[in-house]
């Protein structure tokens, strides 16, 4: 809100230079953003809270500035004088508990026209714009000013004279001020002449019996109306005004005739006329409200020591009415201050006028506790360490994802990444539905990174992702992926492994880090990736995700010059990959014997893996047998045509005693006859 | 006898002649070699008459001795030249590069994440976690924050459904954490949350760390020292922090808090708005709605919330201008943290 130095001084008569004003609002809790020099004058951009309607104005700032100088408040002109009487506009509420107070004044014989330049100059230098009505401009003056919103009727063109407040009901309809035709919410309280709506109550006019030029009397009201039910019909409307604002904040009812009363002065004042007295239906009278409170409570909330007596006075500069109790004393805060409601609130009071400077600072006193972290998260840990030990940039990315990404994927209609949540008001299309996956941003981080010159691309994301399982809430689940690129550049020293095995490599270490082992490759079904070089990784029997090669179809739907076409990407359920950490580890004996290694070199059908010839090898299960390495794979020249050749090196040790050479050979030759039987391959010479 | 001064004289010429080991062996051989001449002669030694014999025997073993030393010494040296040699001939570039996979970096949001939990860890405080899309009363009711209150103007949300939204704050694990865990607590609750809002200085999803400790004892003065504590941890020692009024619904009564201007050190500049402070925490006394809305007793028990957006604090820490640039993922500025 902006507030005007000069309009402060009519309230309050501050002598400090406008910064030292501006610091002292801040510490009070009304934070100045911004201090500017206009002409003559200085403009505050206060940040008001919602908790504090109460200082929506110029006169609610002017008693704040006051409680912090320790200066008196002044208050404007608003003597109406011999008053006619409240001839003509009959006033009826309807329905009461929407509106706790309605009062108005006829003003007859007036003048439209144009604002003195006072008037327009201080409007717009808060920000609202003269509208070339010195009626229209007063009750926007008095808003700014003393913060009650009021409205101004042309009083000819109330029905049968008649004001009436209660809500719409069925198909009401109202042309609002802004020349829109609106159709009103039932519950929307709107105020009603005998036939019909002349405005929205509290939000805006209507246009009809609003005034013009050639208005010569008026009604002008001053009410009180639900703040919950202004907001409800603000937003139902999409509507919001100056007035609206402060109304569905709280506007203060005990003080709404003098609103009335300085609008009424100022019209006069402006455009001439006569007032009459005021129409006032009041049914629900405002009680103000007892709060208990005890000084050594609020002291050991603050971890303050503050006396009863001191409190007191301090809550008294701050317009809040006390009465000593011994050794309690109970508070009464003005209508103005509906935020203050308990003894929690006095105690921000006391605090705000103390300074929350002087509060002291201390340690708590309760006792030391196992903070920490648990397991989960060391593991977490782990998993960012070792993507990053491995090349991997982390990346983070929104949590939404484009409708289309879920075809470009061309996941099948049956896919758990279809089950998605859908956001109802997206910033963007394109950001309308939340993660089921994390492959959609890595590839936009890909095509981001590429097309400004990358070669070279190791990213990785751990994050959530939702699925809809018809819960009341999504499944929120961890998913690390990854996207792995190389162009392959002239680089000085050579000898890289294929991408594949390069990235397969990066998660072998993270299963080493996370000690979690037996991880094996099968076939993957995923229908984005290229069917030969994508695996599924599986542990018993339950899937931790995929690695591979993108198909060649989803490379070229994303319409990016690439220089090698293999583009690398991986994804992994978190949770799933940590259940198989073990939970505690346990030493095993380093060897005191030498190790007998032994070479077999084989010629095998094309079709039989690395995995299957290991897993005969396991099988035949010697004791001495402590290793297995793949050392060789080969296929081409001096291999026969479908045919390829791996070599293994076996590891035989006996922890108790050093092997003989002829022992292992024994055992070397059996196992290599049992591989030549189990997979009908033979030695390569 | 006589020719022992000139074979001396030859021995030294041809030594001098000397360039390599196999040349010292050649000489060696010749020399000293089985069939060698000085060898040779003191074999033929007693074929020299007898009054001559010892003298020139002695002599001759002189010679040998010479010839040996003298080789041993020229060997020793030709070794070390020829390993000079060697090593000259092995010498390598060593400004090309080295040869090695570059490791990759953590996003800066999540060096500062695990910076700011490490701080509170190491006060006390368990790490918690809470779900991104949330319920409507756990981020909005629970926190005495009601529908068609204005305070929900203070967060624009994204809906999933009228009673679904994606978080505005992280402030919902508090309720959760109570939910399910008796007093004293002191626990912080890091992680994503969403805005409907994007500008230079606004992203629709950020991230937050939110703090609450509750006991029977905790007071404003409490949450003033552990939050000074943290901001003196993180940005150093003599950074001034300030406290002044604010509004959450869900704190009562509730704190802004300011540090003095890291970049100006409080002189006043752009960043600061000329104010000298950067705003860099919320905070409060628990609400006593709060705490009756998780099922505690009110009158029992007192604590603190604070929350604090992450982004911001990086921002801070490392003068970046534009947060969207977190979540842009270019390699070349992730590569600089």
């Amino acid at each position: 809100m902006k507030v005007s130095f000069d309009w402060l001084k009519d309230f309050v008569d501050v002598q400090a230079a406008p910064p030292e004003v501006a610091d002292r609002l801040t510490m009070a809790g009304l934070e100045v953003e911004g201090v500017e020099d206009v002409g003559d004058d200085v403009l505050f951009e206060v940040n008001v809270t919602p908790n504090r309607p109460d200082c929506l104005s110029i006169l609610g700032i002017a008693r704040e500035t006051a409680a912090a100088f320790g200066l008196p408040l002044k208050t404007p002109a608003a003597e109406i004088g011999g008053e006619l009487p409240p001839a003509g506009v009959t006033v009826e509420i309807i329905a009461p508990e929407l509106c706790h107070r309605y009062a108005g004044r006829l003003i007859t014989g007036i003048k439209v026209a144009d604002s003195p330049a006072w008037i327009k100059d201080r409007l717009e230098k808060c920000g609202i714009r003269s509208l070339n009505s010195n009626i229209v401009d007063v009750t926007n003056y008095v808003l700014l000013e003393l913060g009650h919103p009021l409205h101004a009727f042309d009083a000819d063109k109330l029905a049968e004279s008649m004001i009436r407040i209660a809500t719409a009901g069925e198909k009401a309809s109202i042309a609002t001020l802004d020349g829109v035709e609106r159709k009103l919410p039932a519950e929307a309280l709107l105020i009603w002449d005998s036939r019909r709506p002349v405005a929205v109550a509290g939000i805006m006019g209507g246009e009809e019996s609003s005034v013009k030029s050639d208005t010569v009397n008026i009604f002008l009201e001053s009410a009180y109306f639900l703040p919950s039910s202004i907001r409800r019909t603000s937003k139902k409307l999409g509507l919001r005004t100056e007035s609206s604002y402060r109304f569905e904040r709280g506007t203060d009812i005990e003080f709404l005739e003098k609103a009335l009363d300085r609008a009424a002065f100022l019209i006069r004042e402006t455009g001439g006329g006569e007032v009459h007295a005021i129409v006032d239906v009041y049914p629900r009278k405002y009680v103000p409200l007892r709060v208990e409170a005890d000084h050594r409570r609020i002291n050991s909330l603050l971890g303050t020591d503050i006396s009863k007596d001191e409190m007191r006075n301090m809550l008294s500069g701050a317009g809040i009415r006390t009465e000593d109790h011994g050794e309690t004393f109970a508070a009464f805060p003005p209508a103005y201050r509906r935020d203050v409601t308990r003894y929690v609130d006095l105690a921000e009071e006391v605090a705000r006028i103390y300074n929350y400077d002087n509060i002291p600072v201390t340690l708590p006193k309760t006792p030391l506790s196992g903070g920490g972290v648990t397991r989960k998260e060391k593991d977490r840990e782990q998993l960012h360490e070792s993507m990053r030990k491995s090349g991997f940039t982390e990346v983070i990315n929104y949590s939404f994802m484009n409708p289309a990404d879920l075809d470009l994927l061309a996941l099948p209609d049956d896919d758990i990444r279809r089950r998605h949540v859908s956001v109802l008001n997206p910033l963007r299309q394109e950001d309308s539905l939340m993660r089921t996956t994390l492959l959609p941003s890595l590839l936009n981080n890909f095509v981001y990174n590429i097309s400004r010159g990358a070669g070279d691309l190791r990213l990785y994301e751990l994050s959530k992702v939702f699925i809809d399982r018809g819960e009341r809430l999504p499944d929120e689940e961890s998913r690390l992926g990854g996207i792995f690129y190389r162009e392959g550049l002239p680089s000085i020293w050579k000898e890289e492994a294929p991408a594949f095995f390069t990235l397969k490599g990066a998660l072998g270490s993270l299963f080493g880090e996370l000690k979690v082992g037996d991880v094996e490759f099968v076939q993957s079904e995923e229908v984005f990736l290229h069917s030969g070089k994508s695996a599924d990784m599986v542990r018993e029997g339950r899937k931790l995700g995929f690695i591979g090669e993108l198909a060649p179809g989803v490379v070229e739907s994303l319409r990016l010059k690439v220089r090698k076409p293999e583009v690398l990407v991986f994804e992994m359920d978190v949770e799933v990959l940590l259940s198989f950490v073990p939970e505690t580890l346990r030493y095993s004996p380093v060897p005191k014997y030498p190790p007998i290694e032994r070479d077999v070199a084989l010629i095998l059908d094309e079709h039989i893996t690395a995995a299957a010839v290991r897993k005969v090898i396991n099988e035949f299960g010697s004791p001495y047998m402590e290793d297995v390495e793949l050392f060789d794979a080969y296929r081409g020249k001096n291999i026969p045509e479908k045919k390829k050749s791996l070599a293994f090196r076996i590891i035989y040790r006996s922890p108790d005693r050093t092997l003989t050479d002829d022992e292992v050979e024994t055992v070397h030759q059996e196992l290599v006859e049992f591989i030549l039987r189990e997979t009908g391959g033979e030695i390569r010479g | 006898m006589d020719e022992l001064p000139s074979l001396k004289q030859q021995f030294l010429e041809e030594t001098d002649r000397i360039s390599d080991l196999a040349g010292l062996q050649l000489v060696r051989a010749k020399y000293l070699g089985k069939k060698g001449i000085v060898t040779s002669q003191l074999k033929a030694l007693s074929s020299v008459p007898a009054d001559k014999r010892r003298e020139y025997g002695k002599a001759l073993n002189e010679m040998k001795g010479f010839a040996e030393e003298t080789l041993k010494g020229l060997e020793l040296s030709l070794k070390e030249t020829e390993k000079a040699k060697r090593l000259l001939a092995e010498k390598t570039d060593i400004t090309l590069p080295g040869r090695f996979t570059p490791f990759g970096r953590r996003h800066p949001i999540s060096q500062v994440l695990s910076e700011i939990e490490d701080i509170f860890v190491s006060m006390g405080f368990r790490v918690e976690d809470g779900p991104e899309i949330e319920l409507d009363y756990y981020n909005f009711e629970a926190l005495n924050i009601p529908k068609d209150h204005p305070a929900r103007d203070m967060q624009d949300t994204f809906y999933v459904s009228d009673d679904v939204v994606l978080r505005t704050h992280t402030s919902p694990v508090q309720v959760r954490v109570m939910e399910k865990h008796k007093p004293p607590l002191k626990i912080i609750a890091p992680g994503k949350v969403y805005r409907c809002d994007a500008d230079v200085s606004h992203t629709a999803m950020f991230h937050q760390v939110e703090g609450l400790m509750v006991d029977t004892d905790i007071s404003f003065s409490d949450l003033k020292g552990v939050l000074e504590l943290f901001i003196h941890t993180f940005f150093g020692r003599d950074i001034p922090v300030r406290f002044r009024p604010s509004y959450f619904p869900f704190t009562e009564p509730s704190a802004e808090v300011d540090m003095g201007c890291i970049f100006c050190s409080g002189g006043g500049c752009r960043m600061c708005k000329g104010t000298g402070w950067i705003e860099i925490l919320g905070s409060g006394l628990v609400n006593p709605r709060v705490f009756e809305m998780a099922g505690y007793n009110s009158e029992d028990y007192t604590g603190f919330a604070f929350g604090m957006g992450v982004e911001r604090i990086t921002l801070l820490k490392y003068s970046i201008d534009d947060i969207r640039l977190f979540f842009e993922n270019d390699i070349r500025f992730l590569r600089q943290f």
